[in-house]
C-alpha cells in the first residue's frame, strides 16, 4: 500500500476509531496499541482493503476484532496475575460548564457499567450514526441482538443518569 | 425522560480526539512494517504468496488461540496417553524376548530329566486305546433271570 494511503486512511478515519476504541476498552495506552496494531496490520496486508465498499465500516471491524483478541489475552492474563485495569480514560472533551462536565463524567461511568458488547453498539449507533442493519453486520452479530443490545444499554444509561438529567434540565 | 430526548443528548456529546502526536508515530511503525514486510519477498522469494508453514502457522493460530488452555490440556491428555501406549507395547515384546531362545545347557538338563523319568517308570503301558473293553453290562433283568435259575 502506498503510504499516501495509509495516511489519507489515518486522516478520514482515525478519528472515529480512536473514539470507538476509548470507549470499548475504556483504556487510552491500549487504545494506542490498537490503532497502531490497526494500522500496522493494514500497512502490511493492503490486500485486505481491496473490494472494501465502507473503509470506515470495514476500519471499525477490524478494530473491534482486535480488542476482542486484546481482552481474551489480558481476561486470560489477568485471571493468573490478579492486575486490575486502572482508572478508565475520559472519552469525552471537557466541558466549560460544570453541569455539563458533572454530565459527561457520569455518562462516562454510566458507559463504563454496561457490558461492553452493549456499549459497542451504543456508541456506533449514537455516534457512528450507522443502522442496526449496519451495527449488525460490522459486529457480525444478528439484527435483533444487535437492536436489543441497544435497548438494554440505553435502559441502563437511562437508569443512572435520570436523576442527573432531571437536575440539570 | 422522554427516550428520543436523552438519545439526542447523548449523541451530542463531543468525544475526544485522538491525540495529534500519535499521527507520526503510528504512521511511521506502518510505514516500518510496510518496508520490513515488503524487503525481504523481493530478495527471497519469487511470488508474493505467503509460505506454507506461514500459512499453516496462521491457520493454527487462528484455530487454537480462542481456547489456548483447552487446547493444551488436551495435547497433554494424548501426550500420556501416546506415551502408556508406547511403554506397554515395548514391554510385551521384551517379556518374548527373554523366554523364546533356550540356551543347550538347560536343553541338555531337560533331555537328562526325560531319560531319568523314563527309567523310573519303565516302558510305557498299553494306551488305554489299546485295552479290551470290558463286556457290555447286561439289563438288570437278564441278571434277575440268571440268579432264578441258579
Amino acid at each position: 500500500m502506498a503510504q499516501t494511503d495509509i495516511e489519507r486512511l489515518y486522516d478520514e478515519h482515525a478519528q472515529a476509531v480512536f473514539a470507538f476504541l476509548l470507549n470499548f476498552t475504556r483504556h487510552e495506552a491500549d487504545t494506542r496499541d490498537l490503532l497502531q496494531e490497526l494500522f500496522v496490520k493494514l500497512a502490511r496486508r493492503p490486500e485486505l482493503l481491496g473490494g472494501v465498499r465502507d473503509e470506515r465500516a470495514f476500519l471499525l471491524r477490524l478494530a473491534h476484532n482486535l480488542a476482542l483478541d486484546l481482552i481474551r489475552r489480558r481476561g486470560t492474563r489477568e485471571k493468573y496475575h490478579g492486575q486490575l485495569a486502572g482508572e478508565p480514560a475520559p472519552i469525552f472533551t471537557l466541558a466549560a460548564e460544570p453541569d455539563e462536565g458533572a454530565f459527561r463524567e457520569a455518562l462516562a461511568a454510566a458507559l463504563g457499567d454496561i457490558p461492553a458488547e452493549q456499549r459497542a453498539v451504543v456508541h456506533l449507533k449514537l455516534w457512528e450514526g450507522l443502522t442496526f442493519e449496519q451495527i449488525a453486520e460490522l459486529l457480525a452479530i444478528p439484527l435483533n441482538t444487535a437492536a436489543s443490545r441497544y435497548r438494554y444499554g440505553l435502559d441502563k444509561l437511562r437508569e443512572r443518569l435520570r436523576p442527573l438529567y432531571d437536575e440539570i434540565k | 425522560m422522554n427516550p428520543d430526548e436523552l438519545e439526542k443528548r447523548l449523541e451530542r456529546q463531543p468525544l475526544r480526539q485522538v491525540p495529534s502526536a500519535w499521527r507520526d508515530q503510528i504512521l511511521s511503525a506502518a510505514r516500518q512494517a510496510s518496508r520490513s514486510e515488503h524487503a525481504p519477498r523481493t530478495t527471497h522469494h519469487v511470488g508474493s504468496r505467503p509460505s506454507l508453514l506461514s500459512t499453516l502457522h496462521h491457520q493454527l493460530s487462528t484455530l487454537l488461540w480462542p481456547h489456548p488452555v483447552a487446547w493444551a490440556g488436551l495435547a497433554a491428555v494424548w501426550v500420556v496417553i501416546l506415551g502408556v501406549n508406547l511403554t506397554t507395547r515395548d514391554a510385551a515384546p521384551l517379556v518374548a524376548r527373554h523366554s523364546s531362545p533356550l540356551s543347550p545347557q538347560v536343553f541338555m538338563a531337560f533331555q537328562a530329566q526325560e531319560q531319568l523319568l523314563n527309567e523310573l517308570l519303565g516302558p510305557p503301558e498299553a494306551s488305554v486305546a489299546d485295552r479290551p473293553k470290558p463286556p457290555l453290562s447286561q439289563p438288570r433283568s437278564e441278571g434277575r433271570r440268571e440268579m432264578v435259575m441258579v
